[in-house]
């Protein structure tokens, strides 16, 4: 036996070392030039893609963030021009051009410290000039949260509460829908249609059935949960900045979980039709009932999706913003995102866009290198978490 | 004697000789197909309960699923242009108490919203006197066509050459495309924003020529699902002297259709709904913002509580993607549940 394979190989290997020789003339090489030039050409399209919109957004956002370039400094390229020819004036936060004195002359890390500093809206000269920032200062302040960074990121992780709830309850559906039933697909199809909803349209239509005559508090019986009355925060009153707003932050995670059932309810459809199903049985053979066969053999079969979705829907969540913008709304007597509910995005958009009196790119950009760092660390927690249960 | 009955019988009799109760309840366990002691279930009675038990669990997801959405057509048909009437409508739960259908409302009958919709509903307030509903509905359709049309396609011949031609450097540069996923959104938002002012293309452009390079999840799921094709295709159409662009265009776009389709299809839904790209990057005087944004500054217009044309509006935003949606579900789930398999 041993003998006929080597006899194979070694004919397989004359085979190998004669074919070369043969197009080692013009086919070959013009066939790898072809290669390369197709392939670069068909891949142009999204390489410059990709570059333009993507990473040079992404440089040109960092080197954005150091500076004080708002909506009044120019031309981007003449601003960039003077950052590389080692102009300072660019890091000069007490230019006419940004407004008047909000920082020191040379300062590249203001915005990241004007991020993190307590109370930074009304002690800087320029701000205390501008009345809605006064106001904003005043209705954050009195101790509770003087930061719009810390009251937007303690909404968006309170929006995370979404993300476990989402998941027992689509594992569930998911394996309601894998048990062998009639019109298992149909039911997919219901479940699935708020995903391709427009958010607008479900959050005007929710805004509506949650109010206090509105559906739910009809379902518990007259005006029992004020979900809407929160929605415009009580400064004045004595709580403490975390317990205003949960009932109108909870209503959000309601929906949102409602939104994302059905996506997460197919990838987990599909993951359990992919459980090996001769493994079932083998534990059922031997006297497993079916909670012990749910969480001893489908549960580790199904974890690489339950881990891809949950990665997905963190870094998804840490980036909401069209929910609670849409549900309650800019704050209007204040003209600022509604720090009782908004997502640290909001404050990328107010800042960065042309929203703002006077607007920010460098803030927004600022805003937004923290958001990226924050999310690519958790990401990666994530994976060491993995990479630990694996050992 | 006693004793020794009574040892050598305890197990046997206390096995055997159940109260009359014991008997009964197992046997309703029996009939609801659990096993007891008392009574075995046959396996065939188990599963028919299970079937019942999960009819009634997934009917009842159904409903909380699919009721917003009647709840909003239902809406769209409430009378809230009186104001006296207004309040009722919020109280609605399956139908409202006072409709459109009115001898005041002179046109449109109980359509009385629509009819205000595609009349003058996007032209009052604070809006520009110039905007239509309609101009809203065509530019929704040039955002969400043209882009996700020729963006499939770059996404494709991008995919089709990662997969399928060997390049110099393709593995390097298929990394550095994809690490462009890690950077979110809303991060490089401002330095967009800027960009695009540079570039001109703060109007309607914002939300086209971006995507008509093609987006790399897109390209990243047509080339899982060509690495499934088998490439002897290619190699016989390359013998018989096809060369790439014809095998693209005459091999690869055909066999990759449904994908293609599906991955079109969710683009456009995203595009449709594309609330923040319209808010960011266009001006809201301007003639190019997209439905939900307009759906936005209708509602900021209409007077507080007249809210029922703003559910009309919401019905026409979602009433055309549901029934693409309906149209194409086997192939876009087929697709989704691919994604979820391979992951």
């Amino acid at each position: 036996m041993e003998e006929n394979i080597t006899v194979a190989q070694a004919a397989e290997a004359v085979a190998e070392a004669v074919i070369p020789e043969k197009k080692k003339r013009k086919p070959v090489n013009q066939q790898k030039l072809q290669d390369n030039i197709w392939g670069w050409a068909f891949c142009l399209p999204l390489i410059v893609g990709t570059v333009v919109f993507v990473y040079f957004a992404l440089v040109i956002a960092l080197l954005l963030s150091f500076t004080n370039y708002n909506v009044n400094s120019g031309g981007i390229w003449e601003y960039l021009g003077k950052m590389f020819s080692g102009d300072k004036s660019v890091f000069d936060m007490t230019a006419e051009s940004a407004g008047g004195v909000i920082g020191k002359e040379y300062d590249p890390f203001y915005w990241y410290r004007f991020a993190f500093s307590e109370k930074a809206w009304f002690t800087s000269d320029w701000a205390k000039t501008q009345p809605i920032y006064n106001e904003v200062g005043e209705i954050i302040g009195f101790g509770r949260t003087s930061n719009a960074m810390w009251a937007t990121m303690f909404n968006t992780v309170f929006y995370l509460i979404g993300i476990p709830i989402g998941m027992v309850l689509s594992v569930f559906f998911a394996v309601c829908m894998s048990r062998d039933i009639k019109g298992g697909s149909v039911f997919r199809v219901l479940y699935y249609l708020p995903c391709v909803a427009s958010t607008i349209a479900i959050v005007y239509t929710f805004r509506i059935m949650f109010t206090d005559d509105g559906v739910f508090n009809q379902i518990l019986g007259g005006k029992v949960i004020p979900w809407l009355g929160e929605g415009n925060p009580d400064w004045g009153g004595k709580d403490p900045y975390w317990t205003q707003g949960l009932l109108s932050k909870t209503m959000i995670v309601i929906m949102s979980v409602w939104k994302g059932l059905g996506g997460t309810i197919i990838l987990y459809v599909a993951g359990l039709s992919g459980v090996n199903a001769s493994t079932k049985e083998a534990a059922q053979i031997d006297g497993a009932n079916g909670w012990t066969t749910f969480w001893k053999v489908t549960m580790p079969d199904l974890y690489p999706v339950i881990f891809y979705n949950v990665v997905t829907a963190v870094i998804g969540g840490m980036q909401i913003y069209a929910e609670p913008e849409l549900f309650f709304g800019t704050n209007v007597a204040q003209g600022y995102p509604n720090l009782m509910t908004s997502g640290f995005v909001s404050l990328i958009w107010y800042h960065g866009t042309a929203k703002s009196p006077s607007a920010y790119p460098s803030q927004g950009a600022a805003y937004g290198m923290i958001l990226a760092v924050i999310i690519l660390i958790l990401t990666l927690f994530q994976f060491w978490l993995d990479s630990r249960k694996k050992d | 004697m006693e004793n020794v009955i009574n040892e050598n019988n305890v197990p046997a009799e206390e096995e055997v000789h159940y109260s009359t109760f014991r008997h009964a309840v197992g046997a309703v366990l029996a009939f609801f197909g659990f096993s007891s002691k008392t009574h075995r279930a046959s396996k065939k009675r188990a599963k028919l309960v299970g079937d019942i038990v999960t009819y009634i669990v997934l009917l009842f997801g159904a409903f909380l699923m699919v009721y917003p959405f009647w709840w909003m057509i239902a809406g769209s048909f409430a009378n809230t242009w009186d104001s006296s009437t207004a309040d009722l409508f919020r109280e609605m739960v399956w139908w409202p108490s006072v409709s459109t259908w009115n001898s005041e409302m002179p046109y449109g009958g109980i359509f009385y919203n629509y009819y205000k919709l595609f009349q003058d509903g996007f032209s009052g307030g604070i809006f520009n006197p110039a905007f239509s509903y309609w101009r809203a509905v065509g530019n929704n359709l040039i955002y969400s066509i043209v882009p996700v049309v020729v963006g499939v396609i770059t996404s494709t011949m991008a995919a089709f050459s990662f997969a399928k031609i060997n390049w110099f450097g393709r593995d390097k540069v298929f990394l550095f495309l994809l690490a462009a996923i890690m950077v979110p959104g809303p991060s490089i938002m401002a330095a967009q924003y800027v960009l695009y002012g540079t570039w001109n293309m703060r109007n309607a452009l914002a939300l086209v020529v971006p995507g008509l390079f093609g987006s790399i999840m897109t390209a990243f799921f047509i080339r899982q699902f060509l690495f499934g094709l088998p490439t002897s295709i290619i190699e016989a159409a390359k013998i018989d002297g096809a060369g790439y662009p014809r095998i693209f265009f005459g091999f690869i776009l055909p066999l990759a259709l449904p994908a293609i389709m599906a991955q079109g299809l969710l683009s456009f839904m995203g595009c449709w709904n594309n609330y923040m790209g319209s808010f960011i990057f266009i001006d809201p005087g301007s003639q190019w913002i997209n439905l939900p944004h307009a759906m936005y500054i209708m509602n900021n217009a209409v007077d507080g509580n007249n809210t029922a044309p703003v559910i009309a509006a919401s019905v026409m935003c979602v009433l055309p993607v549901i029934i693409l949606f309906a149209c194409f579900q086997k192939m876009i789930i087929g697709s989704l549940m691919l994604t979820g398999s391979k992951e």
